[in-house]
């Protein structure tokens, strides 16, 4: 995202957690030493199963299973991205993941836990068609990682009909 | 794996002169009479020409030598190793993802081999507009000839998949025409899986090409390494200062007589902002087009396999040709390839509608329209800047203009979609959803609010930045390809292009680079060389 963007929302956020008790200092990274940290691993597996429902499996153990596979595949994903563009999705994970960035970027009043899926959903879809440009950004990002995290693995493809590479 | 012959690792075990990452340490300091940046399309070429005409080259290459036993066929394999940032590069705004090869080869070893000549009105703009009184279609035909030679760029003789059927089918009950693409392949198999490496070595790409011929012949490869800057004095280079991909270990300070940048229209740039190169009309980096592309996906009864076959075998330039080339921008129409990672994050929504989309992937038939940019005044393209840690990026401000033609092609793609018979068309912007019929998806697209983050928009076509022209006050780099304010540095690759070229762009960085490459070998006192 535009560096100024960040600028403007990292003191928007800044603000509202100053309010609401919280200090900019106490925000943990979403990426860290080459993999995602308990705020991006939360955010990932929540905004996982509202993305993928209807494609994740629908037993909870399987399920479970599923979304812990898809993050291991994120941190791969995201490993091989530059610097830049760690950064910012670190950025964008830890601010999901505290109170005050939830409710600001995703509108979802409950914590990622224990909210309902439709819930993640609705708060996922006004991202999506937001006016403010870094929120249709946010949604994108969020979109595009968990589904080429998610379909990269064989295992997703019997059921999207795909053979897999030829063997030559 | 494959178990086909590796000519890369045969060469390799041959002696070639290879450094950077896992092929050993690169010396402090090296020279050369011609250091290149880069091993894409216009590298490739101008390593052959130089070599064959009795230069010293050195070539430099941000990204790794993969080789054909490394070509699984895998996207999680594919984007990370083979693509700058992972295939995931975006424009500032985030609104346009953009795909570049970053590998030995560059984007000629990830790309669809789609061949088309510059098309005759595209120079003829660039005659008129800029300069280039020597960039007419005969003058420049008998390099497109050589290049075509050498590559193995012909007619695809095989039936296209139904991808590529669907879209002369549609096409044809409206009455638009569509042409075969030419293909730079020899002894294809058709697997259809080019943009991750072929695993075959049929596509003639630079990987498997211009690459080892100056290699056997000479050249010096360095990989996994980053051209950071160019040393300047006097309007001459005097060096170029290169340091390890991964950040670590010594800079290596190469010395040569003259420097090609082919480093890509991001990248080239870069290099010269990276050095303060000298831009007194201030034109580097600026006027970068995209062929911004917008896409259309249908579901039919019968099955499609986007996946299978030959990527890209017919297209149509009806809504290039039925037009002023300045006019409301224009489009290409072409059917690309589909896979499961480049499907499910291309096509929009979430949860249970997605899923019903992926699941109807083998049924999926996809089109794109690639839009003309840079012929009109609303049509200035983006411009590269730096990032604090001197990494490029690429502002594009999506214009109405841009987005009106956006909107169009949109409506172009679904009728000719349904016209080919399809269940359901869904064009691919967050506020769209899956249309039943040509006139309930006329009314729904032409009330979309074409803004950037709503409708998808992606480009494997980056050109411009340093730009051509006849002047100085109107681009970066003399019709040469010499810098206009730095005598011994030229460029080589497609920022050359003062605009968009209006076709998938290999064969005309391949046929103007040749001319380029074969100037520059003369005046350098080299022997006359050819490519074929």
């Amino acid at each position: 995202m535009r560096r100024r963007s960040w600028l403007k929302l990292g003191i928007g956020a800044a603000a509202v957690l100053a309010i609401g008790g919280g200090a900019v200092a106490l925000l943990g990274p979403g990426w860290q030493r080459g993999r995602l940290a308990p705020a991006g691993r939360t955010v990932f597996t929540h905004v996982g199963r509202a993305l993928l429902e209807g494609s994740l499996p629908a037993n909870p153990a399987e399920q479970a299973a599923a979304l812990d596979g898809l993050l291991d595949r994120v941190d791969a994903l995201v490993a091989a991205l530059p610097p830049h563009a760690q950064q910012e999705l670190s950025q964008l994970l830890s601010l999901l993941a505290t109170s005050a960035g939830r409710r600001a970027l995703a509108g979802l009043a409950q914590d990622w836990p224990v909210a309902p899926l439709a819930g993640i959903q609705q708060g996922l879809q006004s991202m999506r068609i937001s006016s403010l440009s870094l929120r249709r950004q946010a949604y994108q990002a969020l979109h595009d990682i968990t589904g080429a995290a998610y379909f990269s693995d064989r295992g997703t493809w019997p059921q999207l009909g795909y053979p897999g590479p030829m063997d030559i | 794996m494959s178990r086909l012959p590796d000519p890369i690792r045969e060469g390799l075990a041959r002696g070639w002169r290879v450094a950077g990452g896992p092929h050993g340490a690169v010396p402090d300091r090296l020279a050369c009479d011609v250091a290149i940046v880069g091993s894409g399309a216009g590298a490739g070429i101008s390593a052959e020409i130089l070599t064959r005409a009795g230069l010293k080259v050195l070539l430099v290459e941000e990204g790794p030598l993969k080789t054909s036993s490394d070509f699984r066929q895998l996207e999680s394999e594919a984007y990370p190793s083979l693509y700058q940032e992972s295939a995931a590069r975006k424009t500032s705004d985030k609104a346009i993802t953009i795909l570049q090869g970053r590998c030995v080869g560059g984007s000629t070893t990830v790309n669809w081999t789609s061949s088309f000549r510059t098309p005759a009105a595209t120079l003829d703009h660039w005659q008129r507009h800029f300069g280039l009184q020597r960039f007419g279609n005969d003058e420049l035909a008998p390099f497109f000839e050589q290049a075509e030679r050498r590559l193995s760029i012909g007619p695809w003789l095989l039936p296209p998949n139904e991808n590529n059927a669907l879209l002369r089918r549609g096409a044809a009950r409206l009455g638009i025409a569509t042409a075969a693409i030419q293909r730079n392949v020899k002894g294809c198999w058709n697997l259809g899986s080019c943009g991750l490496g072929c695993p075959t070595n049929a596509k003639q790409s630079m990987l498997v090409t211009t690459i080892p011929w100056a290699l056997d012949h000479g050249a010096h490869l360095l990989v996994e390494t980053r051209a950071e800057r160019l040393e300047l004095a006097n309007g001459r280079v005097t060096a170029l200062v290169c340091v390890p991909a991964s950040g670590e270990g010594p800079a290596t300070r190469i010395t040569a007589r003259h420097y090609v940048l082919a480093a890509g229209a991001i990248n080239s740039p870069a290099v010269l902002l990276r050095s303060q190169a000298p831009d007194p009309h201030g034109r580097l980096g600026q006027r970068t087009f995209l062929h911004p592309v917008v896409l259309s996906a249908a579901h039919f009864d019968g099955k499609v396999e986007g996946w299978r076959g030959a990527p890209q075998t017919l297209y149509s330039d009806h809504f290039l040709e039925t037009q002023p080339i300045d006019g409301p921008i224009g489009y290409k129409l072409e059917a690309p390839p589909v896979h499961p990672v480049i499907f499910a994050t291309t096509v929009t929504g979430y949860g249970r509608e997605h899923a019903d989309l992926m699941r109807q992937f083998p049924n999926t038939h996809v089109l794109i329209a690639l839009l003309r940019d840079g012929f009109h005044e609303q049509s200035p393209g983006g411009s590269v800047r730096l990032r604090g840690d001197g990494s490029p990026q690429l502002d594009y401000p999506l214009t109405d203009f841009v987005m009106e033609g956006a909107r169009r092609a949109l409506l172009s793609m679904m009728e000719i979609q349904f016209a080919a018979g399809a269940r359901r068309v869904l064009p691919v912007h967050e506020l769209a959803r899956p249309y039943l019929d040509w006139n309930e998806a006329r009314r729904a697209v032409a009330a979309l609010p074409m803004k950037p983050l709503l409708a998808k928009i992606v480009s494997a076509h980056v050109m411009g930045g340093c730009g051509l022209a006849g002047d100085p006050a109107l681009g970066v780099v003399r019709p040469d390809g010499v810098h206009w304010q730095l005598q011994n540095l030229s460029v080589h690759d497609g920022s050359l292009f003062p605009t968009s070229v209006g076709a998938n762009p290999q064969l005309s960085i391949y046929g103007i680079v040749n001319r380029l490459a074969q100037d520059l070998a003369r005046r350098m006192g080299g022997r006359d060389a050819i490519l074929a």
